[in-house]
């Protein structure tokens, strides 16, 4: 048998035999629901604080779910052409820049926010919205967002046509 | 090793962190290996144990086979069905 555990990186607890995880696809898990539609909302616009909605989004458009991003307040930076790729860090996590900036490549991720965006959309199914009211703070338009912007979107909009749908909404 | 099936293509992810493992699985089981076909994906991210599966599970393709060996490297082999 090839199937071994070494037990020593998670606990017990966590770690799940793999091959067990392959026999249960075939039993009632393989019929569980499944992750078709996700919406999420994004409200920080911090580098630290955009990677993780930016994950996700990729994550699940790379799952098969169609993906409905809505960038609102300082978030709507994170999809401007002059801005997305000099984000700067939260004030906590001030000082980590360069080194969550190393992990991030190393986890295989664009070195850049446009270019996570840009990988994001080459999936095909994310869709990213920028709210009109941040869209207006922050004086961004169609000419200066990412062209990867699908659109610039009222909150009702996004709540009754994307979000009430979707499987999931996230918040970040 | 005799358990392990036969595959079409291998897919080397070592190093890569979430979401790494599970796009570059995506991208490649669509853009390596025909349907019906097997992708090997090799991933030493310790969440892949979880991951790998429960993509699988959600895209509708099939884990045929897992293994993890002592260093913590998991292969996974997985058939394309659409």
């Amino acid at each position: 048998m090839s199937t071994t555990s070494t037990g020593t990186v998670l606990s017990d607890v966590t770690r799940t035999d793999p091959s067990t995880l392959a026999g249960n696809l075939t039993g009632a898990e393989g019929a569980a629901k499944r992750l078709t539609k996700l919406a999420i909302i994004v409200r920080e616009g911090a580098y630290d604080r955009i990677l993780t909605p930016l994950a996700f989004g990729y994550l699940a458009a790379a799952a098969g779910a169609d993906v409905d991003m809505l960038f609102v307040n300082w978030a709507v930076r994170a999809v401007m052409k002059d801005e997305c790729n000099k984000l700067p860090m939260s004030a906590e996590h001030s000082d980590d820049g360069a080194y969550i900036q190393e992990q991030v490549a190393k986890a295989g991720l664009p070195p850049t926010i446009e270019g996570i965006v840009q990988a994001m959309k080459a999936t095909g199914k994310v869709h990213i919205y920028v709210c009109s009211l941040a869209a207006q703070i922050f004086g961004a338009t169609r000419e200066n967002l990412l062209d990867q912007v699908d659109d610039i979107v009222g909150a009702t909009w996004f709540l009754t046509e994307r979000s009430l749908g979707a499987d999931i909404t996230q918040y970040f | 090793m005799s358990n392990e099936p036969k595959a079409d293509a291998v897919l080397e992810t070592s190093g890569l962190l979430c979401p790494g493992p599970v796009v570059e699985t995506s991208k490649a089981i669509s853009g390596r290996v025909q349907i019906g076909q097997v992708l090997q994906v090799v991933s030493t991210d310790p969440g892949a144990n979880l991951d790998i599966p429960a993509w699988c599970r959600n895209v509708g393709h099939e884990l045929v086979f897992a293994s993890e060996d002592p260093e913590g490297t998991f292969r996974f082999w997985i058939r394309r069905k659409q």
